[in-house]
């Protein structure tokens, strides 16, 4: 089915994916020069898989992402801004500093975060949908996952779960062909080998291909659709390829080629294939939003830079929610 | 006021707190039809139907993490693991999550959700059906870990793990559940996470929780035939630790022994221990003694068992050789 949606619609998406590309490649460009230290998961390449879907959903429907969720977080609304200044370990980034790359959290965007453990944010959000649900809403929830984590116990888990008390969640599968050094075909067999699984438990399961970010976003709309009308789990796997190491610090050259990532995006990039699109149909507006981008990249940069560290006394705060709760366990006696 | 046991007592806190609000759920194996293995949740099931009280498939770890999700989202849930020892499956989504989102979100999502974990060794049921774990719980930050020793304690320490809004392991001595029942006062009873002194003592202290509370009693009222008089510290809560109400203790006493059904080494118990002998250190007027478990597996039948946990004789031994300091 060709697409559908408008060249405006178009300009969005594409608008999402180069946002991503940008703060992503700061990051690259900060890890490089030394002015942030620590984990950094590159989603270069595959960003038409957050932008697709997250511009099928409202603000009040929640995400849960994984240790890759620069994208997801951007695309959900949260600002280039608080991702960055989190990188940089300052107090204006969305966990105050005290996360990183793995733990971005925005709950006023939808952007219920990251988590750091390969498959641990699935549950979370068939158990946010499911509240959700029972709370008179049709909101919806969706987790982010790689191909490494369908293999992890607690997905096949969630979907059990999800289906037999009707959580309206959507499991999304970033099939990024790479498990860390582990190909997915080895694992799985070819691109639409998770979602027959899926489909094999009684629940609806579409595969997509990443290239093109109007057929993601088409594909997630109809899951999603469905998923609001009928108050169930759906599951759609995208297809897309881990151009970057698996990490900043990852020797991936000792498992593929070293310019593997560089051939595939050369020939497949999601952006330069909107952009190509675009120039035709809104002819310079591209050009526009990536200066746009620009832009606002830099200056969150700048301010990244600027922003406040926090004091010692900070990593002792909201260990516990409750009041009283705040003792850490050494007790001197008068 | 209500002549209850043990498991009748933790119902009937449940049966109140899902009274008064609609958000507590309960979810678990077996909670529902069968009402809980050991009958805790019996006939709740009739009272507020499967959309309160919800048969899970047995899949511990998604189960783990679907109930602290939904508690991020204002539920209130109750998950009962059948047996503690099967809460392995579920430690990832407690550990790296429940325990953490609060701390990892700069304060954005909390987790106000109870885990029941019925635990211990005295039923026969073997090494992975036996174990006491909850010094893993103690140590891990986010946590609140309650232990009660009586209905009474069952009750209110349940209601006030369900109204906290940070994830509680809740550890439930099997061999409580039916033992003789205490009248447990529904309109008021002890909150603020405090240890209780269960008997007043002058010559030695002696702190435990759970069924080693009641063993405790038993040894300080065998001690009492040879002249010495033994206070009985139950802590309630292994985190927040209630240090303070020990430290009164030691003062007046000047000696002091814990004891602990999980395994000694390295167990929660060692954690006052270690803090008394700098704290108190010239409190004390004899070495601390710990009483805690071998560290092997819990084997069935009662020589064996007895022979690995703490029992009223072996803390009696311990307590006498230390009343004698």
């Amino acid at each position: 089915m060709p697409p559908t949606i408008t060249p405006h619609q178009h300009l969005e998406l594409y608008r999402s994916m180069v946002l991503t590309r940008a703060v992503e490649t700061a990051i690259e460009r900060s890890h490089r020069a030394g002015r942030i230290s620590g984990s950094f998961h590159s989603s270069l390449g595959q960003e038409s898989c957050a932008a697709g879907v997250c511009a099928a959903l409202r603000s009040t429907d929640a995400v849960t992402s994984n240790h890759r969720g620069h994208g997801h977080a951007l695309a959900k609304g949260v600002t280039a801004d608080a991702v960055l200044a989190e990188l940089y370990k300052k107090t204006h980034g969305t966990s105050g500093g005290r996360g990183a790359s793995m733990h971005l959290h925005d709950r006023s965007v939808g952007f219920y975060g990251e988590t750091a453990i390969v498959g641990g944010g699935i549950p979370w959000a068939a158990g946010v949908a499911w509240a959700k649900k029972r709370a008179g809403t049709d909101d919806i929830a969706v987790s982010f996952g790689g191909d490494g984590a369908f293999a992890n116990g607690v997905f096949g888990e969630s979907l059990r779960l999800a289906k037999f008390w009707e959580a309206p969640c959507l499991f999304v599968c970033e099939n990024n062909g790479w498990a860390h050094s582990m190909p997915v075909e080895k694992m799985f067999g070819p691109p639409g080998s998770i979602t027959a699984m899926v489909r094999a438990m009684g629940i609806q399961a579409e595969h997509v291909d990443g290239r093109d970010v109007r057929a993601v976003h088409e594909c997630a709309s109809e899951l999603v659709q469905y998923i609001r009308r009928e108050g169930r789990p759906a599951f759609l796997e995208c297809v897309v390829y881990r151009v970057r190491a698996h990490s900043i610090n990852d020797a991936d050259y000792r498992y593929r080629p070293k310019d593997d990532g560089r051939q595939w995006l050369d020939a497949n990039d999601p952006i330069e294939a909107s952009r190509r699109e675009l120039d035709r149909a809104l002819p310079g507006r591209a050009a526009e939003v990536d200066r746009e981008i620009d832009e606002i990249v830099r200056r969150a940069v700048e301010r990244a830079e600027a922003g406040r560290t926090p004091t010692p006394a900070d990593a002792f705060k909201t260990v516990y929610a409750s009041e009283g709760l705040e003792w850490h366990g050494s007790v001197e006696v008068r | 006021m209500a002549v209850l046991k043990f498991a009748e007592a933790i119902r009937a806190a449940l049966d109140h707190e899902m009274a008064e609000d609609p958000s507590v759920v309960l979810m678990g194996e077996e909670v529902g039809a069968l009402g809980g293995v050991f009958t805790v949740t019996k006939g709740l099931i009739d009272k507020y139907g499967p959309e309160r009280v919800m048969d899970s498939p047995i899949a511990e770890g998604a189960l783990a993490g679907f109930a602290a999700g939904a508690a991020t989202e204002g539920m209130r849930p109750v998950v009962e693991i059948m047996f503690s020892d099967f809460v392995m499956l579920a430690m990832d989504q407690l550990i790296n999550f429940a325990a953490k989102i609060h701390y990892m979100s700069n304060g954005q999502f909390s987790v106000p959700a109870v885990v029941r974990l019925p635990g211990g060794a005295g039923t026969n049921h073997g090494p992975q059906h036996s174990q006491a774990l909850e010094s893993w719980f103690a140590q891990t930050p986010g946590l609140v870990v309650a232990m009660p020793s009586t209905p009474s304690d069952a009750y209110w320490m349940m209601r006030e793990s369900i109204r906290l809004d940070d994830p509680v392991m809740f550890f439930e001595n099997k061999n409580l559940y039916f033992t003789a029942g205490e009248d447990v006062d529904f309109t008021e009873g002890p909150r603020g996470m405090r240890a209780a002194v269960r008997r007043e003592g002058a010559d030695l202290t002696v702190v435990s929780a759970g069924r080693m509370s009641g063993m405790c009693l038993e040894a300080a009222a065998t001690l009492e035939e040879s002249g010495y008089s033994c206070e009985v510290v139950d802590m309630r809560y292994l985190w927040p630790l209630d240090l303070e109400t020990v430290a009164a203790s030691v003062k007046k006493t000047s000696k002091l022994a814990v004891v602990y059904e999980a395994v000694q080494y390295g167990g929660w118990g060692s954690e006052i221990a270690a803090w008394a002998a700098r704290e108190l250190f010239t409190d004390l007027d004899g070495p601390v003694h710990r009483v805690g478990a071998h560290r092997v597996p819990i084997p069935v039948g009662v020589s064996l068992e007895e022979a690995v946990i703490p029992t009223p004789a072996t803390i009696h031994a311990s307590l006498l050789e230390l009343a004698k300091f």
